[in-house]
């Protein structure tokens, strides 16, 4: 910059030599800076007569030299009270020369002739602005006072304010200008306050005598009107005066309260407030010219001389040109607004190449806007020249706004731009004239649509410009991130890196720029970026995103196999994709939070839809990632509660966290679409419920092995601590997944879907989430009954062995019954106090059925060794005593369990016993028959102490056994058991030949044991007989049954007794347990002749059907 | 249906079942499934949006099944909701509409979107069954005759078909089990190839039964 700055000023002293040459004698020195600042003026709007009496003007009035003569002579001529006293003319006069680099020879001429020339009229501004507290003189108790002004070397010359009627306070705020004399250093400037008296007569007097106030009012009216009266004329009362020394006016001006006194009083008659200035009498074109290069050349000069870093200078001269400088506004008449216009003009010039602080401009604004803003203020020349200068200034101004990305943002970049934008703040509170071009193409190429573009106003351009270097630094960074042979991968990660570039970009405008925009300028800076920013982040992302979503790797897994090698790439494509969602959904959050209104109408709000192949490809990762961190949870369990309050061991504490890591990536993911929610939290339950599953596989293979006990006596699975936690964990996964499904939001989706579509279904679909989630819970509890199966089918062998060394040792060893009692009761009591009630139970209830299964084999297989009765006996006996110890009381136990036991209870029996059961199911059998096809038998029997009375009675509607179609009936009364009543020969009937009912009408007296009077049991069993010719074959008719608890005990005779009618009845199941077990009992005579008659018993010959 | 399943914890194992339904919009895989699954027919049924679930235990040769049935959206525009749950599928239901040509023409489509997502290795025989609904409907306005629908499956080797009513109930049950009996006659021929020298199978029985304990894993194939 200073380069620059010095290049321009040897460029100067150039033309200067030049300009020697052509002139002999006395130097003219025409300045190149004058030359240039000719066509300057050459804007639009101006007419052409105009601008040429101005070109003349200054032809004829500027030249460097008289400039130069002009300051020196201003030097000589120092008004104010301050500057020349402090510093003396020989250092001004010094300073001056060195800033307009002229020799001593040059300037001592110039000095001379400015020596030579008369002194400057030179004039002081007064402007008398208010008075208060002013003592009162009139009656009223105010006065009507006005303001004399005279300097005290020229009394004959006075000026008055106009009169203020009837305050203490007055505003005049009247302007005057007083010439100067000679000798400034003594005189001084008289201020007089006086009371106008009005002429009026005494009886207009006596008429304000209601107006009077107080006792001092009614005196000094009596004074007024005797005064009146007397000399017939009006008098002013001085209020006070103020005497001020011009010397102690300073040259830049003061404004002062003057306290205002009168003679002979000591009391204060108020204060007066009053501006004063010097100024002079010049033409004001000439004069800003002057000054225009004046300050020029002075700033260039101590720019040069101090060195001043660029943005840096912002307004102090050193003492000696600020004396030059205000001393040259006075002596040239300048106004404060006229010599601001001057600044405004050189400064933004100088700007160009060396930069003024910004602050500088602003200070300079914050003079003109006023003036600016009201019509008059400002010659029209001035307005175009401020505008001109305005148009150079600008393109900086933009230029820090453009460059705000380039740049770190640091506190000088926000100092910058917040001074850059208070410049515009102001500049936007003003007009810019009508026709003025501010924005020339050639300065700004970069304004859009610029033919068609309506509004030139700086706050659009301002827009613009914000936008067009958005855009500018956008099209950079892809330009600069783009690798144009990539692969899928590193594409996504240059979105991801444009995204976070740019959603830096948009958070650093919030942090340090948004604010400034808004108050200064009140454009929404971040939010223009903003939107700039997601519509060509939509057109750089959302291709790459899609073609990415429907070519992604797919990720092959099964349940066995967690390959992480093959795996990689569609892995990290995955990740890749989601990070760049999160940076986009933050990105669009943050839209949210910039622009709450309309960031509906984002086109980045949709970019979700982008993704929605990726989703499906998240939740595989996601599941692959569960799977393989829970097969490291797994293997890292020592299964061991993770205290001791609870029975779960930590990979189902693991597994649980992994499952909140799936919500914690759905919440992230935060779909913003109901239907796919829905449908991806149905996915996601599937996938938890996929992740139990395997988790339970894990889990299993990881005890399996456990418990196995092997010695030289037997192998044996004892239930252990660590299959009980498997089960435990298996359940606590379980029971997480309703909960979780909770926590992913299911009720809010189903909300918003009732919103989105219709109640209606929404049900539907809260049904079938309710379904997948039952479903999922029963798959994973479908893990545990395995589980409990395979630990119930492992305790099997050592059961079955138990069961059959204790069935083969008979009654006298029931030490491997309390082997089998203590192996159970050990593993059920480790699987009771370790699991919870429902999988206890289950396993109870497996534990029944597995046992069920043993003894059926057990049996089975040893039907064929023909076991003695007490095998099964025992058997039966241990599974009763199994019962008493293990059975809870409320559990169903299995249809199984009670046949085998029934099973094994009749294997147990004696072959006797086993008969008698036959004829007790027979019995029960017959008793439910209703109408008998053989016929009915009417018999009576009765206990009189230890005898049992029996009385045959008849039989009717018998079948026809011959094939003459009638009977030859007799009846035996078999009493059983048969074993027990051996010693009694068995009742038996006449035979009564061709007979269908037969009228028998036989008793029968026994007389039984104790023991068999109280057989518990008895049955009175009438077969029906016909008998064979030859009495070898008889056939059957048919049965009947008197079970010995319906037999009455009675004195009473047997005819009073009423008759029984029994239905006759036949056997006709071979496949009863009872016949089974006899027929494996075949070596036995008894039961095979048992068998034998019990077949015949059975008949052959359909009922009913005469032969 | 769902709510009794609850309670009713299964005490043993099932033998789980992973069906999808697969076909164009309208063809009535919902239908199909609600009339299979409650014996329900609702004539103005909604699009399905994304899935539906039920299961439902289905009774075949002494064995239970409780079949996971996935009833898929047909539309277009559920294309990336659907595909998901094709994964870890025992058996895929193919439907059409007879009443409609491109529905069928489609099958082919619904096919190869399945094996793609289901993740079904190339020239491996996978239980499909195709089926084409609305039988009830009178001839004149059928567009696909039973010898069109045999001749596809024919080319596409597969060798269950069938011509359902989900209005009338005709079929859809059969149209299930059969579906069930292809799973299982696959799964035999895959145990058979896993243990070579066991070559005479009884294919209805045994190896059905020696099936159900692993066959949970099916789960995550």
């Amino acid at each position: 910059m200073l380069n620059s700055f010095r290049s321009q000023l040897e460029v100067y002293k150039i033309n200067k030599s030049n300009d020697n040459k052509n002139n002999n004698g006395t130097p003219q020195v025409v300045p190149r800076i004058r030359r240039r600042s000719l066509p300057r003026n050459n804007f639009r709007g101006v007419k052409k007569e105009e601008m040429q009496r101005q070109t003349s003007m200054y032809l004829a009035y500027m030249t460097i030299d008289e400039l130069y003569s002009e300051i020196l002579y201003e030097i000589l001529h120092n008004v104010g009270c301050d500057l020349s006293c402090e510093i003396g003319h020989t250092a001004l006069f010094s300073y001056i020369q060195d800033a307009f680099h002229v020799s001593n020879e040059y300037h001592q001429t110039q000095l001379n002739a400015a020596e030579d020339r008369e002194a400057p009229k030179i004039l002081l501004n007064v402007e008398v602005m208010e008075a208060k507290d002013l003592a009162p003189k009139d009656s009223n108790g105010l006065s009507d006072p006005f303001v004399t002004l005279y300097l005290s070397s020229n009394l004959s010359r006075k000026y008055n304010t106009s009169v203020k009627e009837c305050t203490l306070s007055p505003v005049w705020e009247e302007h005057f200008a007083l010439p100067l004399t000679e000798n400034v250093t003594d005189d001084s400037l008289c201020i007089e306050v006086w009371d106008f008296d009005p002429a009026e007569s005494v009886k207009e007097k006596f008429g304000k005598i209601f107006d009077v106030k107080g006792v001092k009012g009614v005196r000094k009216l009596m004074k007024e009107i005797a005064v009146t009266a007397a000399h017939g004329q009006h008098e002013n009362e001085l209020i006070g005066k103020a005497r001020v020394p011009l010397k102690t006016i300073p040259a830049a001006g003061m404004t002062m309260w003057y306290t205002l006194e009168k003679k002979n009083k000591d009391s204060r008659q108020g204060i007066l407030k009053v501006r004063l200035s010097y100024s002079s009498k010049k033409n004001t074109l000439v004069a800003e010219q002057e000054h225009r290069h004046l300050l020029r050349i002075l700033l260039l000069h101590e720019l040069e001389k101090s060195k001043v870093a660029p943005h840096w200078w912002c307004g102090s001269f050193s003492q000696q040109g600020e004396a030059i400088i205000t001393q040259h506004i006075i002596q040239s008449g300048l106004t404060p607004i006229e010599s601001a216009i001057c600044q405004w003009a050189i400064f933004t010039k100088v700007h160009r190449n060396h930069a003024l602080s910004f602050v500088l401009f602003s200070n300079i604004l914050d003079k003109l806007i006023k003036p600016l803003q009201s019509n008059n203020t400002i010659s029209p020349e001035d307005t175009r020249l401020f505008w001109e200068s305005t148009k150079n200034l600008l393109p900086y101004c933009f230029s820090v706004i453009r460059k705000i990305k380039k740049k770190q943002a640091d506190k000088v970049l926000v100092k910058n731009v917040n001074e850059v934008l208070t410049i515009i703040s102001k500049l936007l509170m003003l007009d810019v004239p009508n026709g003025f071009d501010l924005f020339p193409e050639t300065l700004y190429p970069w304004i859009s649509n610029r033919e068609e573009r309506s509004d030139f106003s700086i706050k659009s351009i301002l827009i613009d410009a914000i936008i067009v270097s958005a855009s500018g630094w956008f099209d950079y960074i892809v330009e600069n991130n783009n690798k144009s042979d990539s692969n899928e991968i590193a594409k996504l990660q240059f979105v991801s890196q444009i995204m976070n570039l740019v959603r830096c970009d948009v958070q650093k405008a919030v942090e340090f720029f948004d604010k400034i925009f808004q108050q200064k300028v009140g454009i929404a800076y971040a939010k223009e970026l903003y939107v700039c920013y997601q519509q060509k982040f939509s057109e750089v992302a959302q291709e790459i995103v899609e073609n990415m979503c429907k070519s992604l790797k797919k990720l092959n897994f099964t349940g066995n196999t967690l390959n992480e090698e093959s795996h990689k790439e569609p892995l990290a494509e995955g990740m890749k994709l989601f990070e760049l969602y999160l940076g986009i959904k933050r990105f669009v959050l943050l839209g949210k939070g910039i622009c709450p209104v309309d960031c509906d109408s984002f086109y980045i709000n949709n970019f979700y839809k982008w993704f929605h192949g990726g989703v499906a490809q998240w939740l595989e990762i996601a599941v692959y990632k569960a799977q393989q961190r829970i097969e490291k949870a797994v293997e890292l369990d020592e299964l061991i509660p993770v205290d001791a309050s609870v029975k779960y061991s930590s990979s189902a504490v693991d597994t649980l966290s992994i499952y909140y890591t799936v919500k914690v990536f759905w919440q992230q993911l935060s779909w913003p679409d109901v239907e796919g929610c829905y449908t991806f939290i149905a996915k996601m339950i599937d996938d938890i419920c996929r992740c139990g599953v395997f988790y339970a596989q894990r889990m299993s293979q990881r005890v399996d092995g456990m418990g196995e006990i092997e010695n030289v006596y037997e192998n044996r699975f004892e239930v252990t601590n660590e299959w009980c936690l498997a089960i435990n964990n298996i359940e606590y996964v379980s029971q997480a997944l309703k909960p979780f499904t909770t926590e992913l939001g299911m009720t809010e989706v189903i909300e918003k879907m009732t919103d989105l579509k219709s109640p209606l279904e929404a049900q539907r679909c809260q049904q079938t989430l309710n379904n997948v989630i039952d479903n999922a819970i029963d798959t994973v509890n479908n893990e545990i009954i395995e589980l409990l199966e395979t630990v119930i089918s492992k305790m099997a062998p050592a059961m079955k062995r138990l069961l059959i060394e204790g069935a083969e040792l008979f009654n006298q060893d029931s030490n491997s019954v309390d082997r089998l009692m203590m192996y159970v009761d050990t593993n059920l009591s480790t699987l009771n106090r370790e699991l919870n009630e429902e999988n206890f139970n289950r396993v109870i209830f497996m534990v029944w059925e597995q046992l069920t299964k043993i003894l059926i084999d057990i049996i089975e297989t040893n039907l064929e060794k023909r076991r003695p009765p007490s095998f099964y006996a025992n058997l039966h006996k241990t599974l009763n005593l199994m019962l008493g110890s293990f059975k809870t009381s409320d559990e169903t136990t299995c249809d199984g369990l009670s046949q085998t036991e029934e099973i094994l209870r009749i294997y147990g029996l004696e072959t006797n016993d086993l008969i008698h059961q036959v004829h007790l199911d027979l019995y029960d059998e017959y008793k439910k028959l209703n109408e008998s096809p053989y016929g009915i038998l009417t018999a009576r029997a009765k206990f009189q102490g230890n005898n049992l009375h029996i009385e045959i009675l008849n039989a009717k509607i018998l079948i026809a056994m011959d094939s003459n179609g009638l009977c030859d009936t007799f009846v035996r009364v078999h009493i059983m058991p048969e074993e027990k009543f051996r010693n009694h020969e068995q009742p038996k009937t006449k035979t009564h030949n061709k007979n269908l009912v037969p009228l028998f009408d036989e008793t029968f007296e026994l007389t039984l044991t104790d023991e068999q009077r109280f057989m518990d049991n008895g049955l009175l069993l009438f077969s029906v007989k016909d008998k064979d010719l030859l009495g070898y074959n008889n056939k059957h008719v048919g049965e009947a049954f008197i079970h010995f608890k319906d037999i009455p005990d009675t004195e009473d005779p047997l005819s009073s007794l009423p008759q029984v009618h029994l239905e006759l009845a036949r056997p006709t199941n071979l496949d009863a347990i009872t016949i089974k077990a006899l027929e494996h009992r075949q070596g036995e005579k008894l039961a095979k002749e048992f068998l034998k008659k019990f077949k015949q018993r059975m008949g052959t010959n359909q009922p009913r059907i005469s032969m | 249906m769902s709510s009794a399943r609850v309670n009713m914890r299964p005490s043993s194992k099932n033998t789980l079942l992973k069906v999808v339904i697969l076909g164009d919009g309208r063809v009535g895989k919902s239908c199909l499934m609600n009339r299979f699954v409650s014996n329900q027919f609702d004539e103005h049924s909604f699009h399905t949006i994304g899935v539906e679930f039920l299961n439902k235990d289905l009774n075949l040769d002494d064995c239970t099944y409780t079949l996971q049935i996935w009833d898929t959206a047909g539309q277009e525009r559920f294309r990336t909701l659907r595909t998901p749950f094709y994964r870890g599928s025992d058996i895929c239901m193919l439907t059409y509409a007879i009443d409609d040509k491109s529905t069928f023409s489609n099958l082919q489509m619904w096919k190869n979107e399945f094996l793609y997502y289901a993740d079904i290795k190339e020239n491996t025989p996978f239980p499909f069954i195709v089926v084409g609904n609305k039988s009830d409907l009178s001839s004149t306005e059928r567009e696909v005759s039973q010898v069109e629908m045999e001749t596809w499956c024919n080319e596409n080797g597969i060798t269950s078909y069938i011509e359902t009513s989900a209005k009338d109930a005709n079929n859809v049950q059969e149209a299930f089990r059969m579906a069930v009996r292809q799973w299982i006659k696959l799964e035999t021929r895959a145990d058979k190839n896993e243990i070579p020298f066991n070559d005479t199978v009884d294919l209805k029985t045994k190896h059905v039964e020696g099936r159900t304990s692993c066959c949970i894993g099916s789960g995550d194939e």
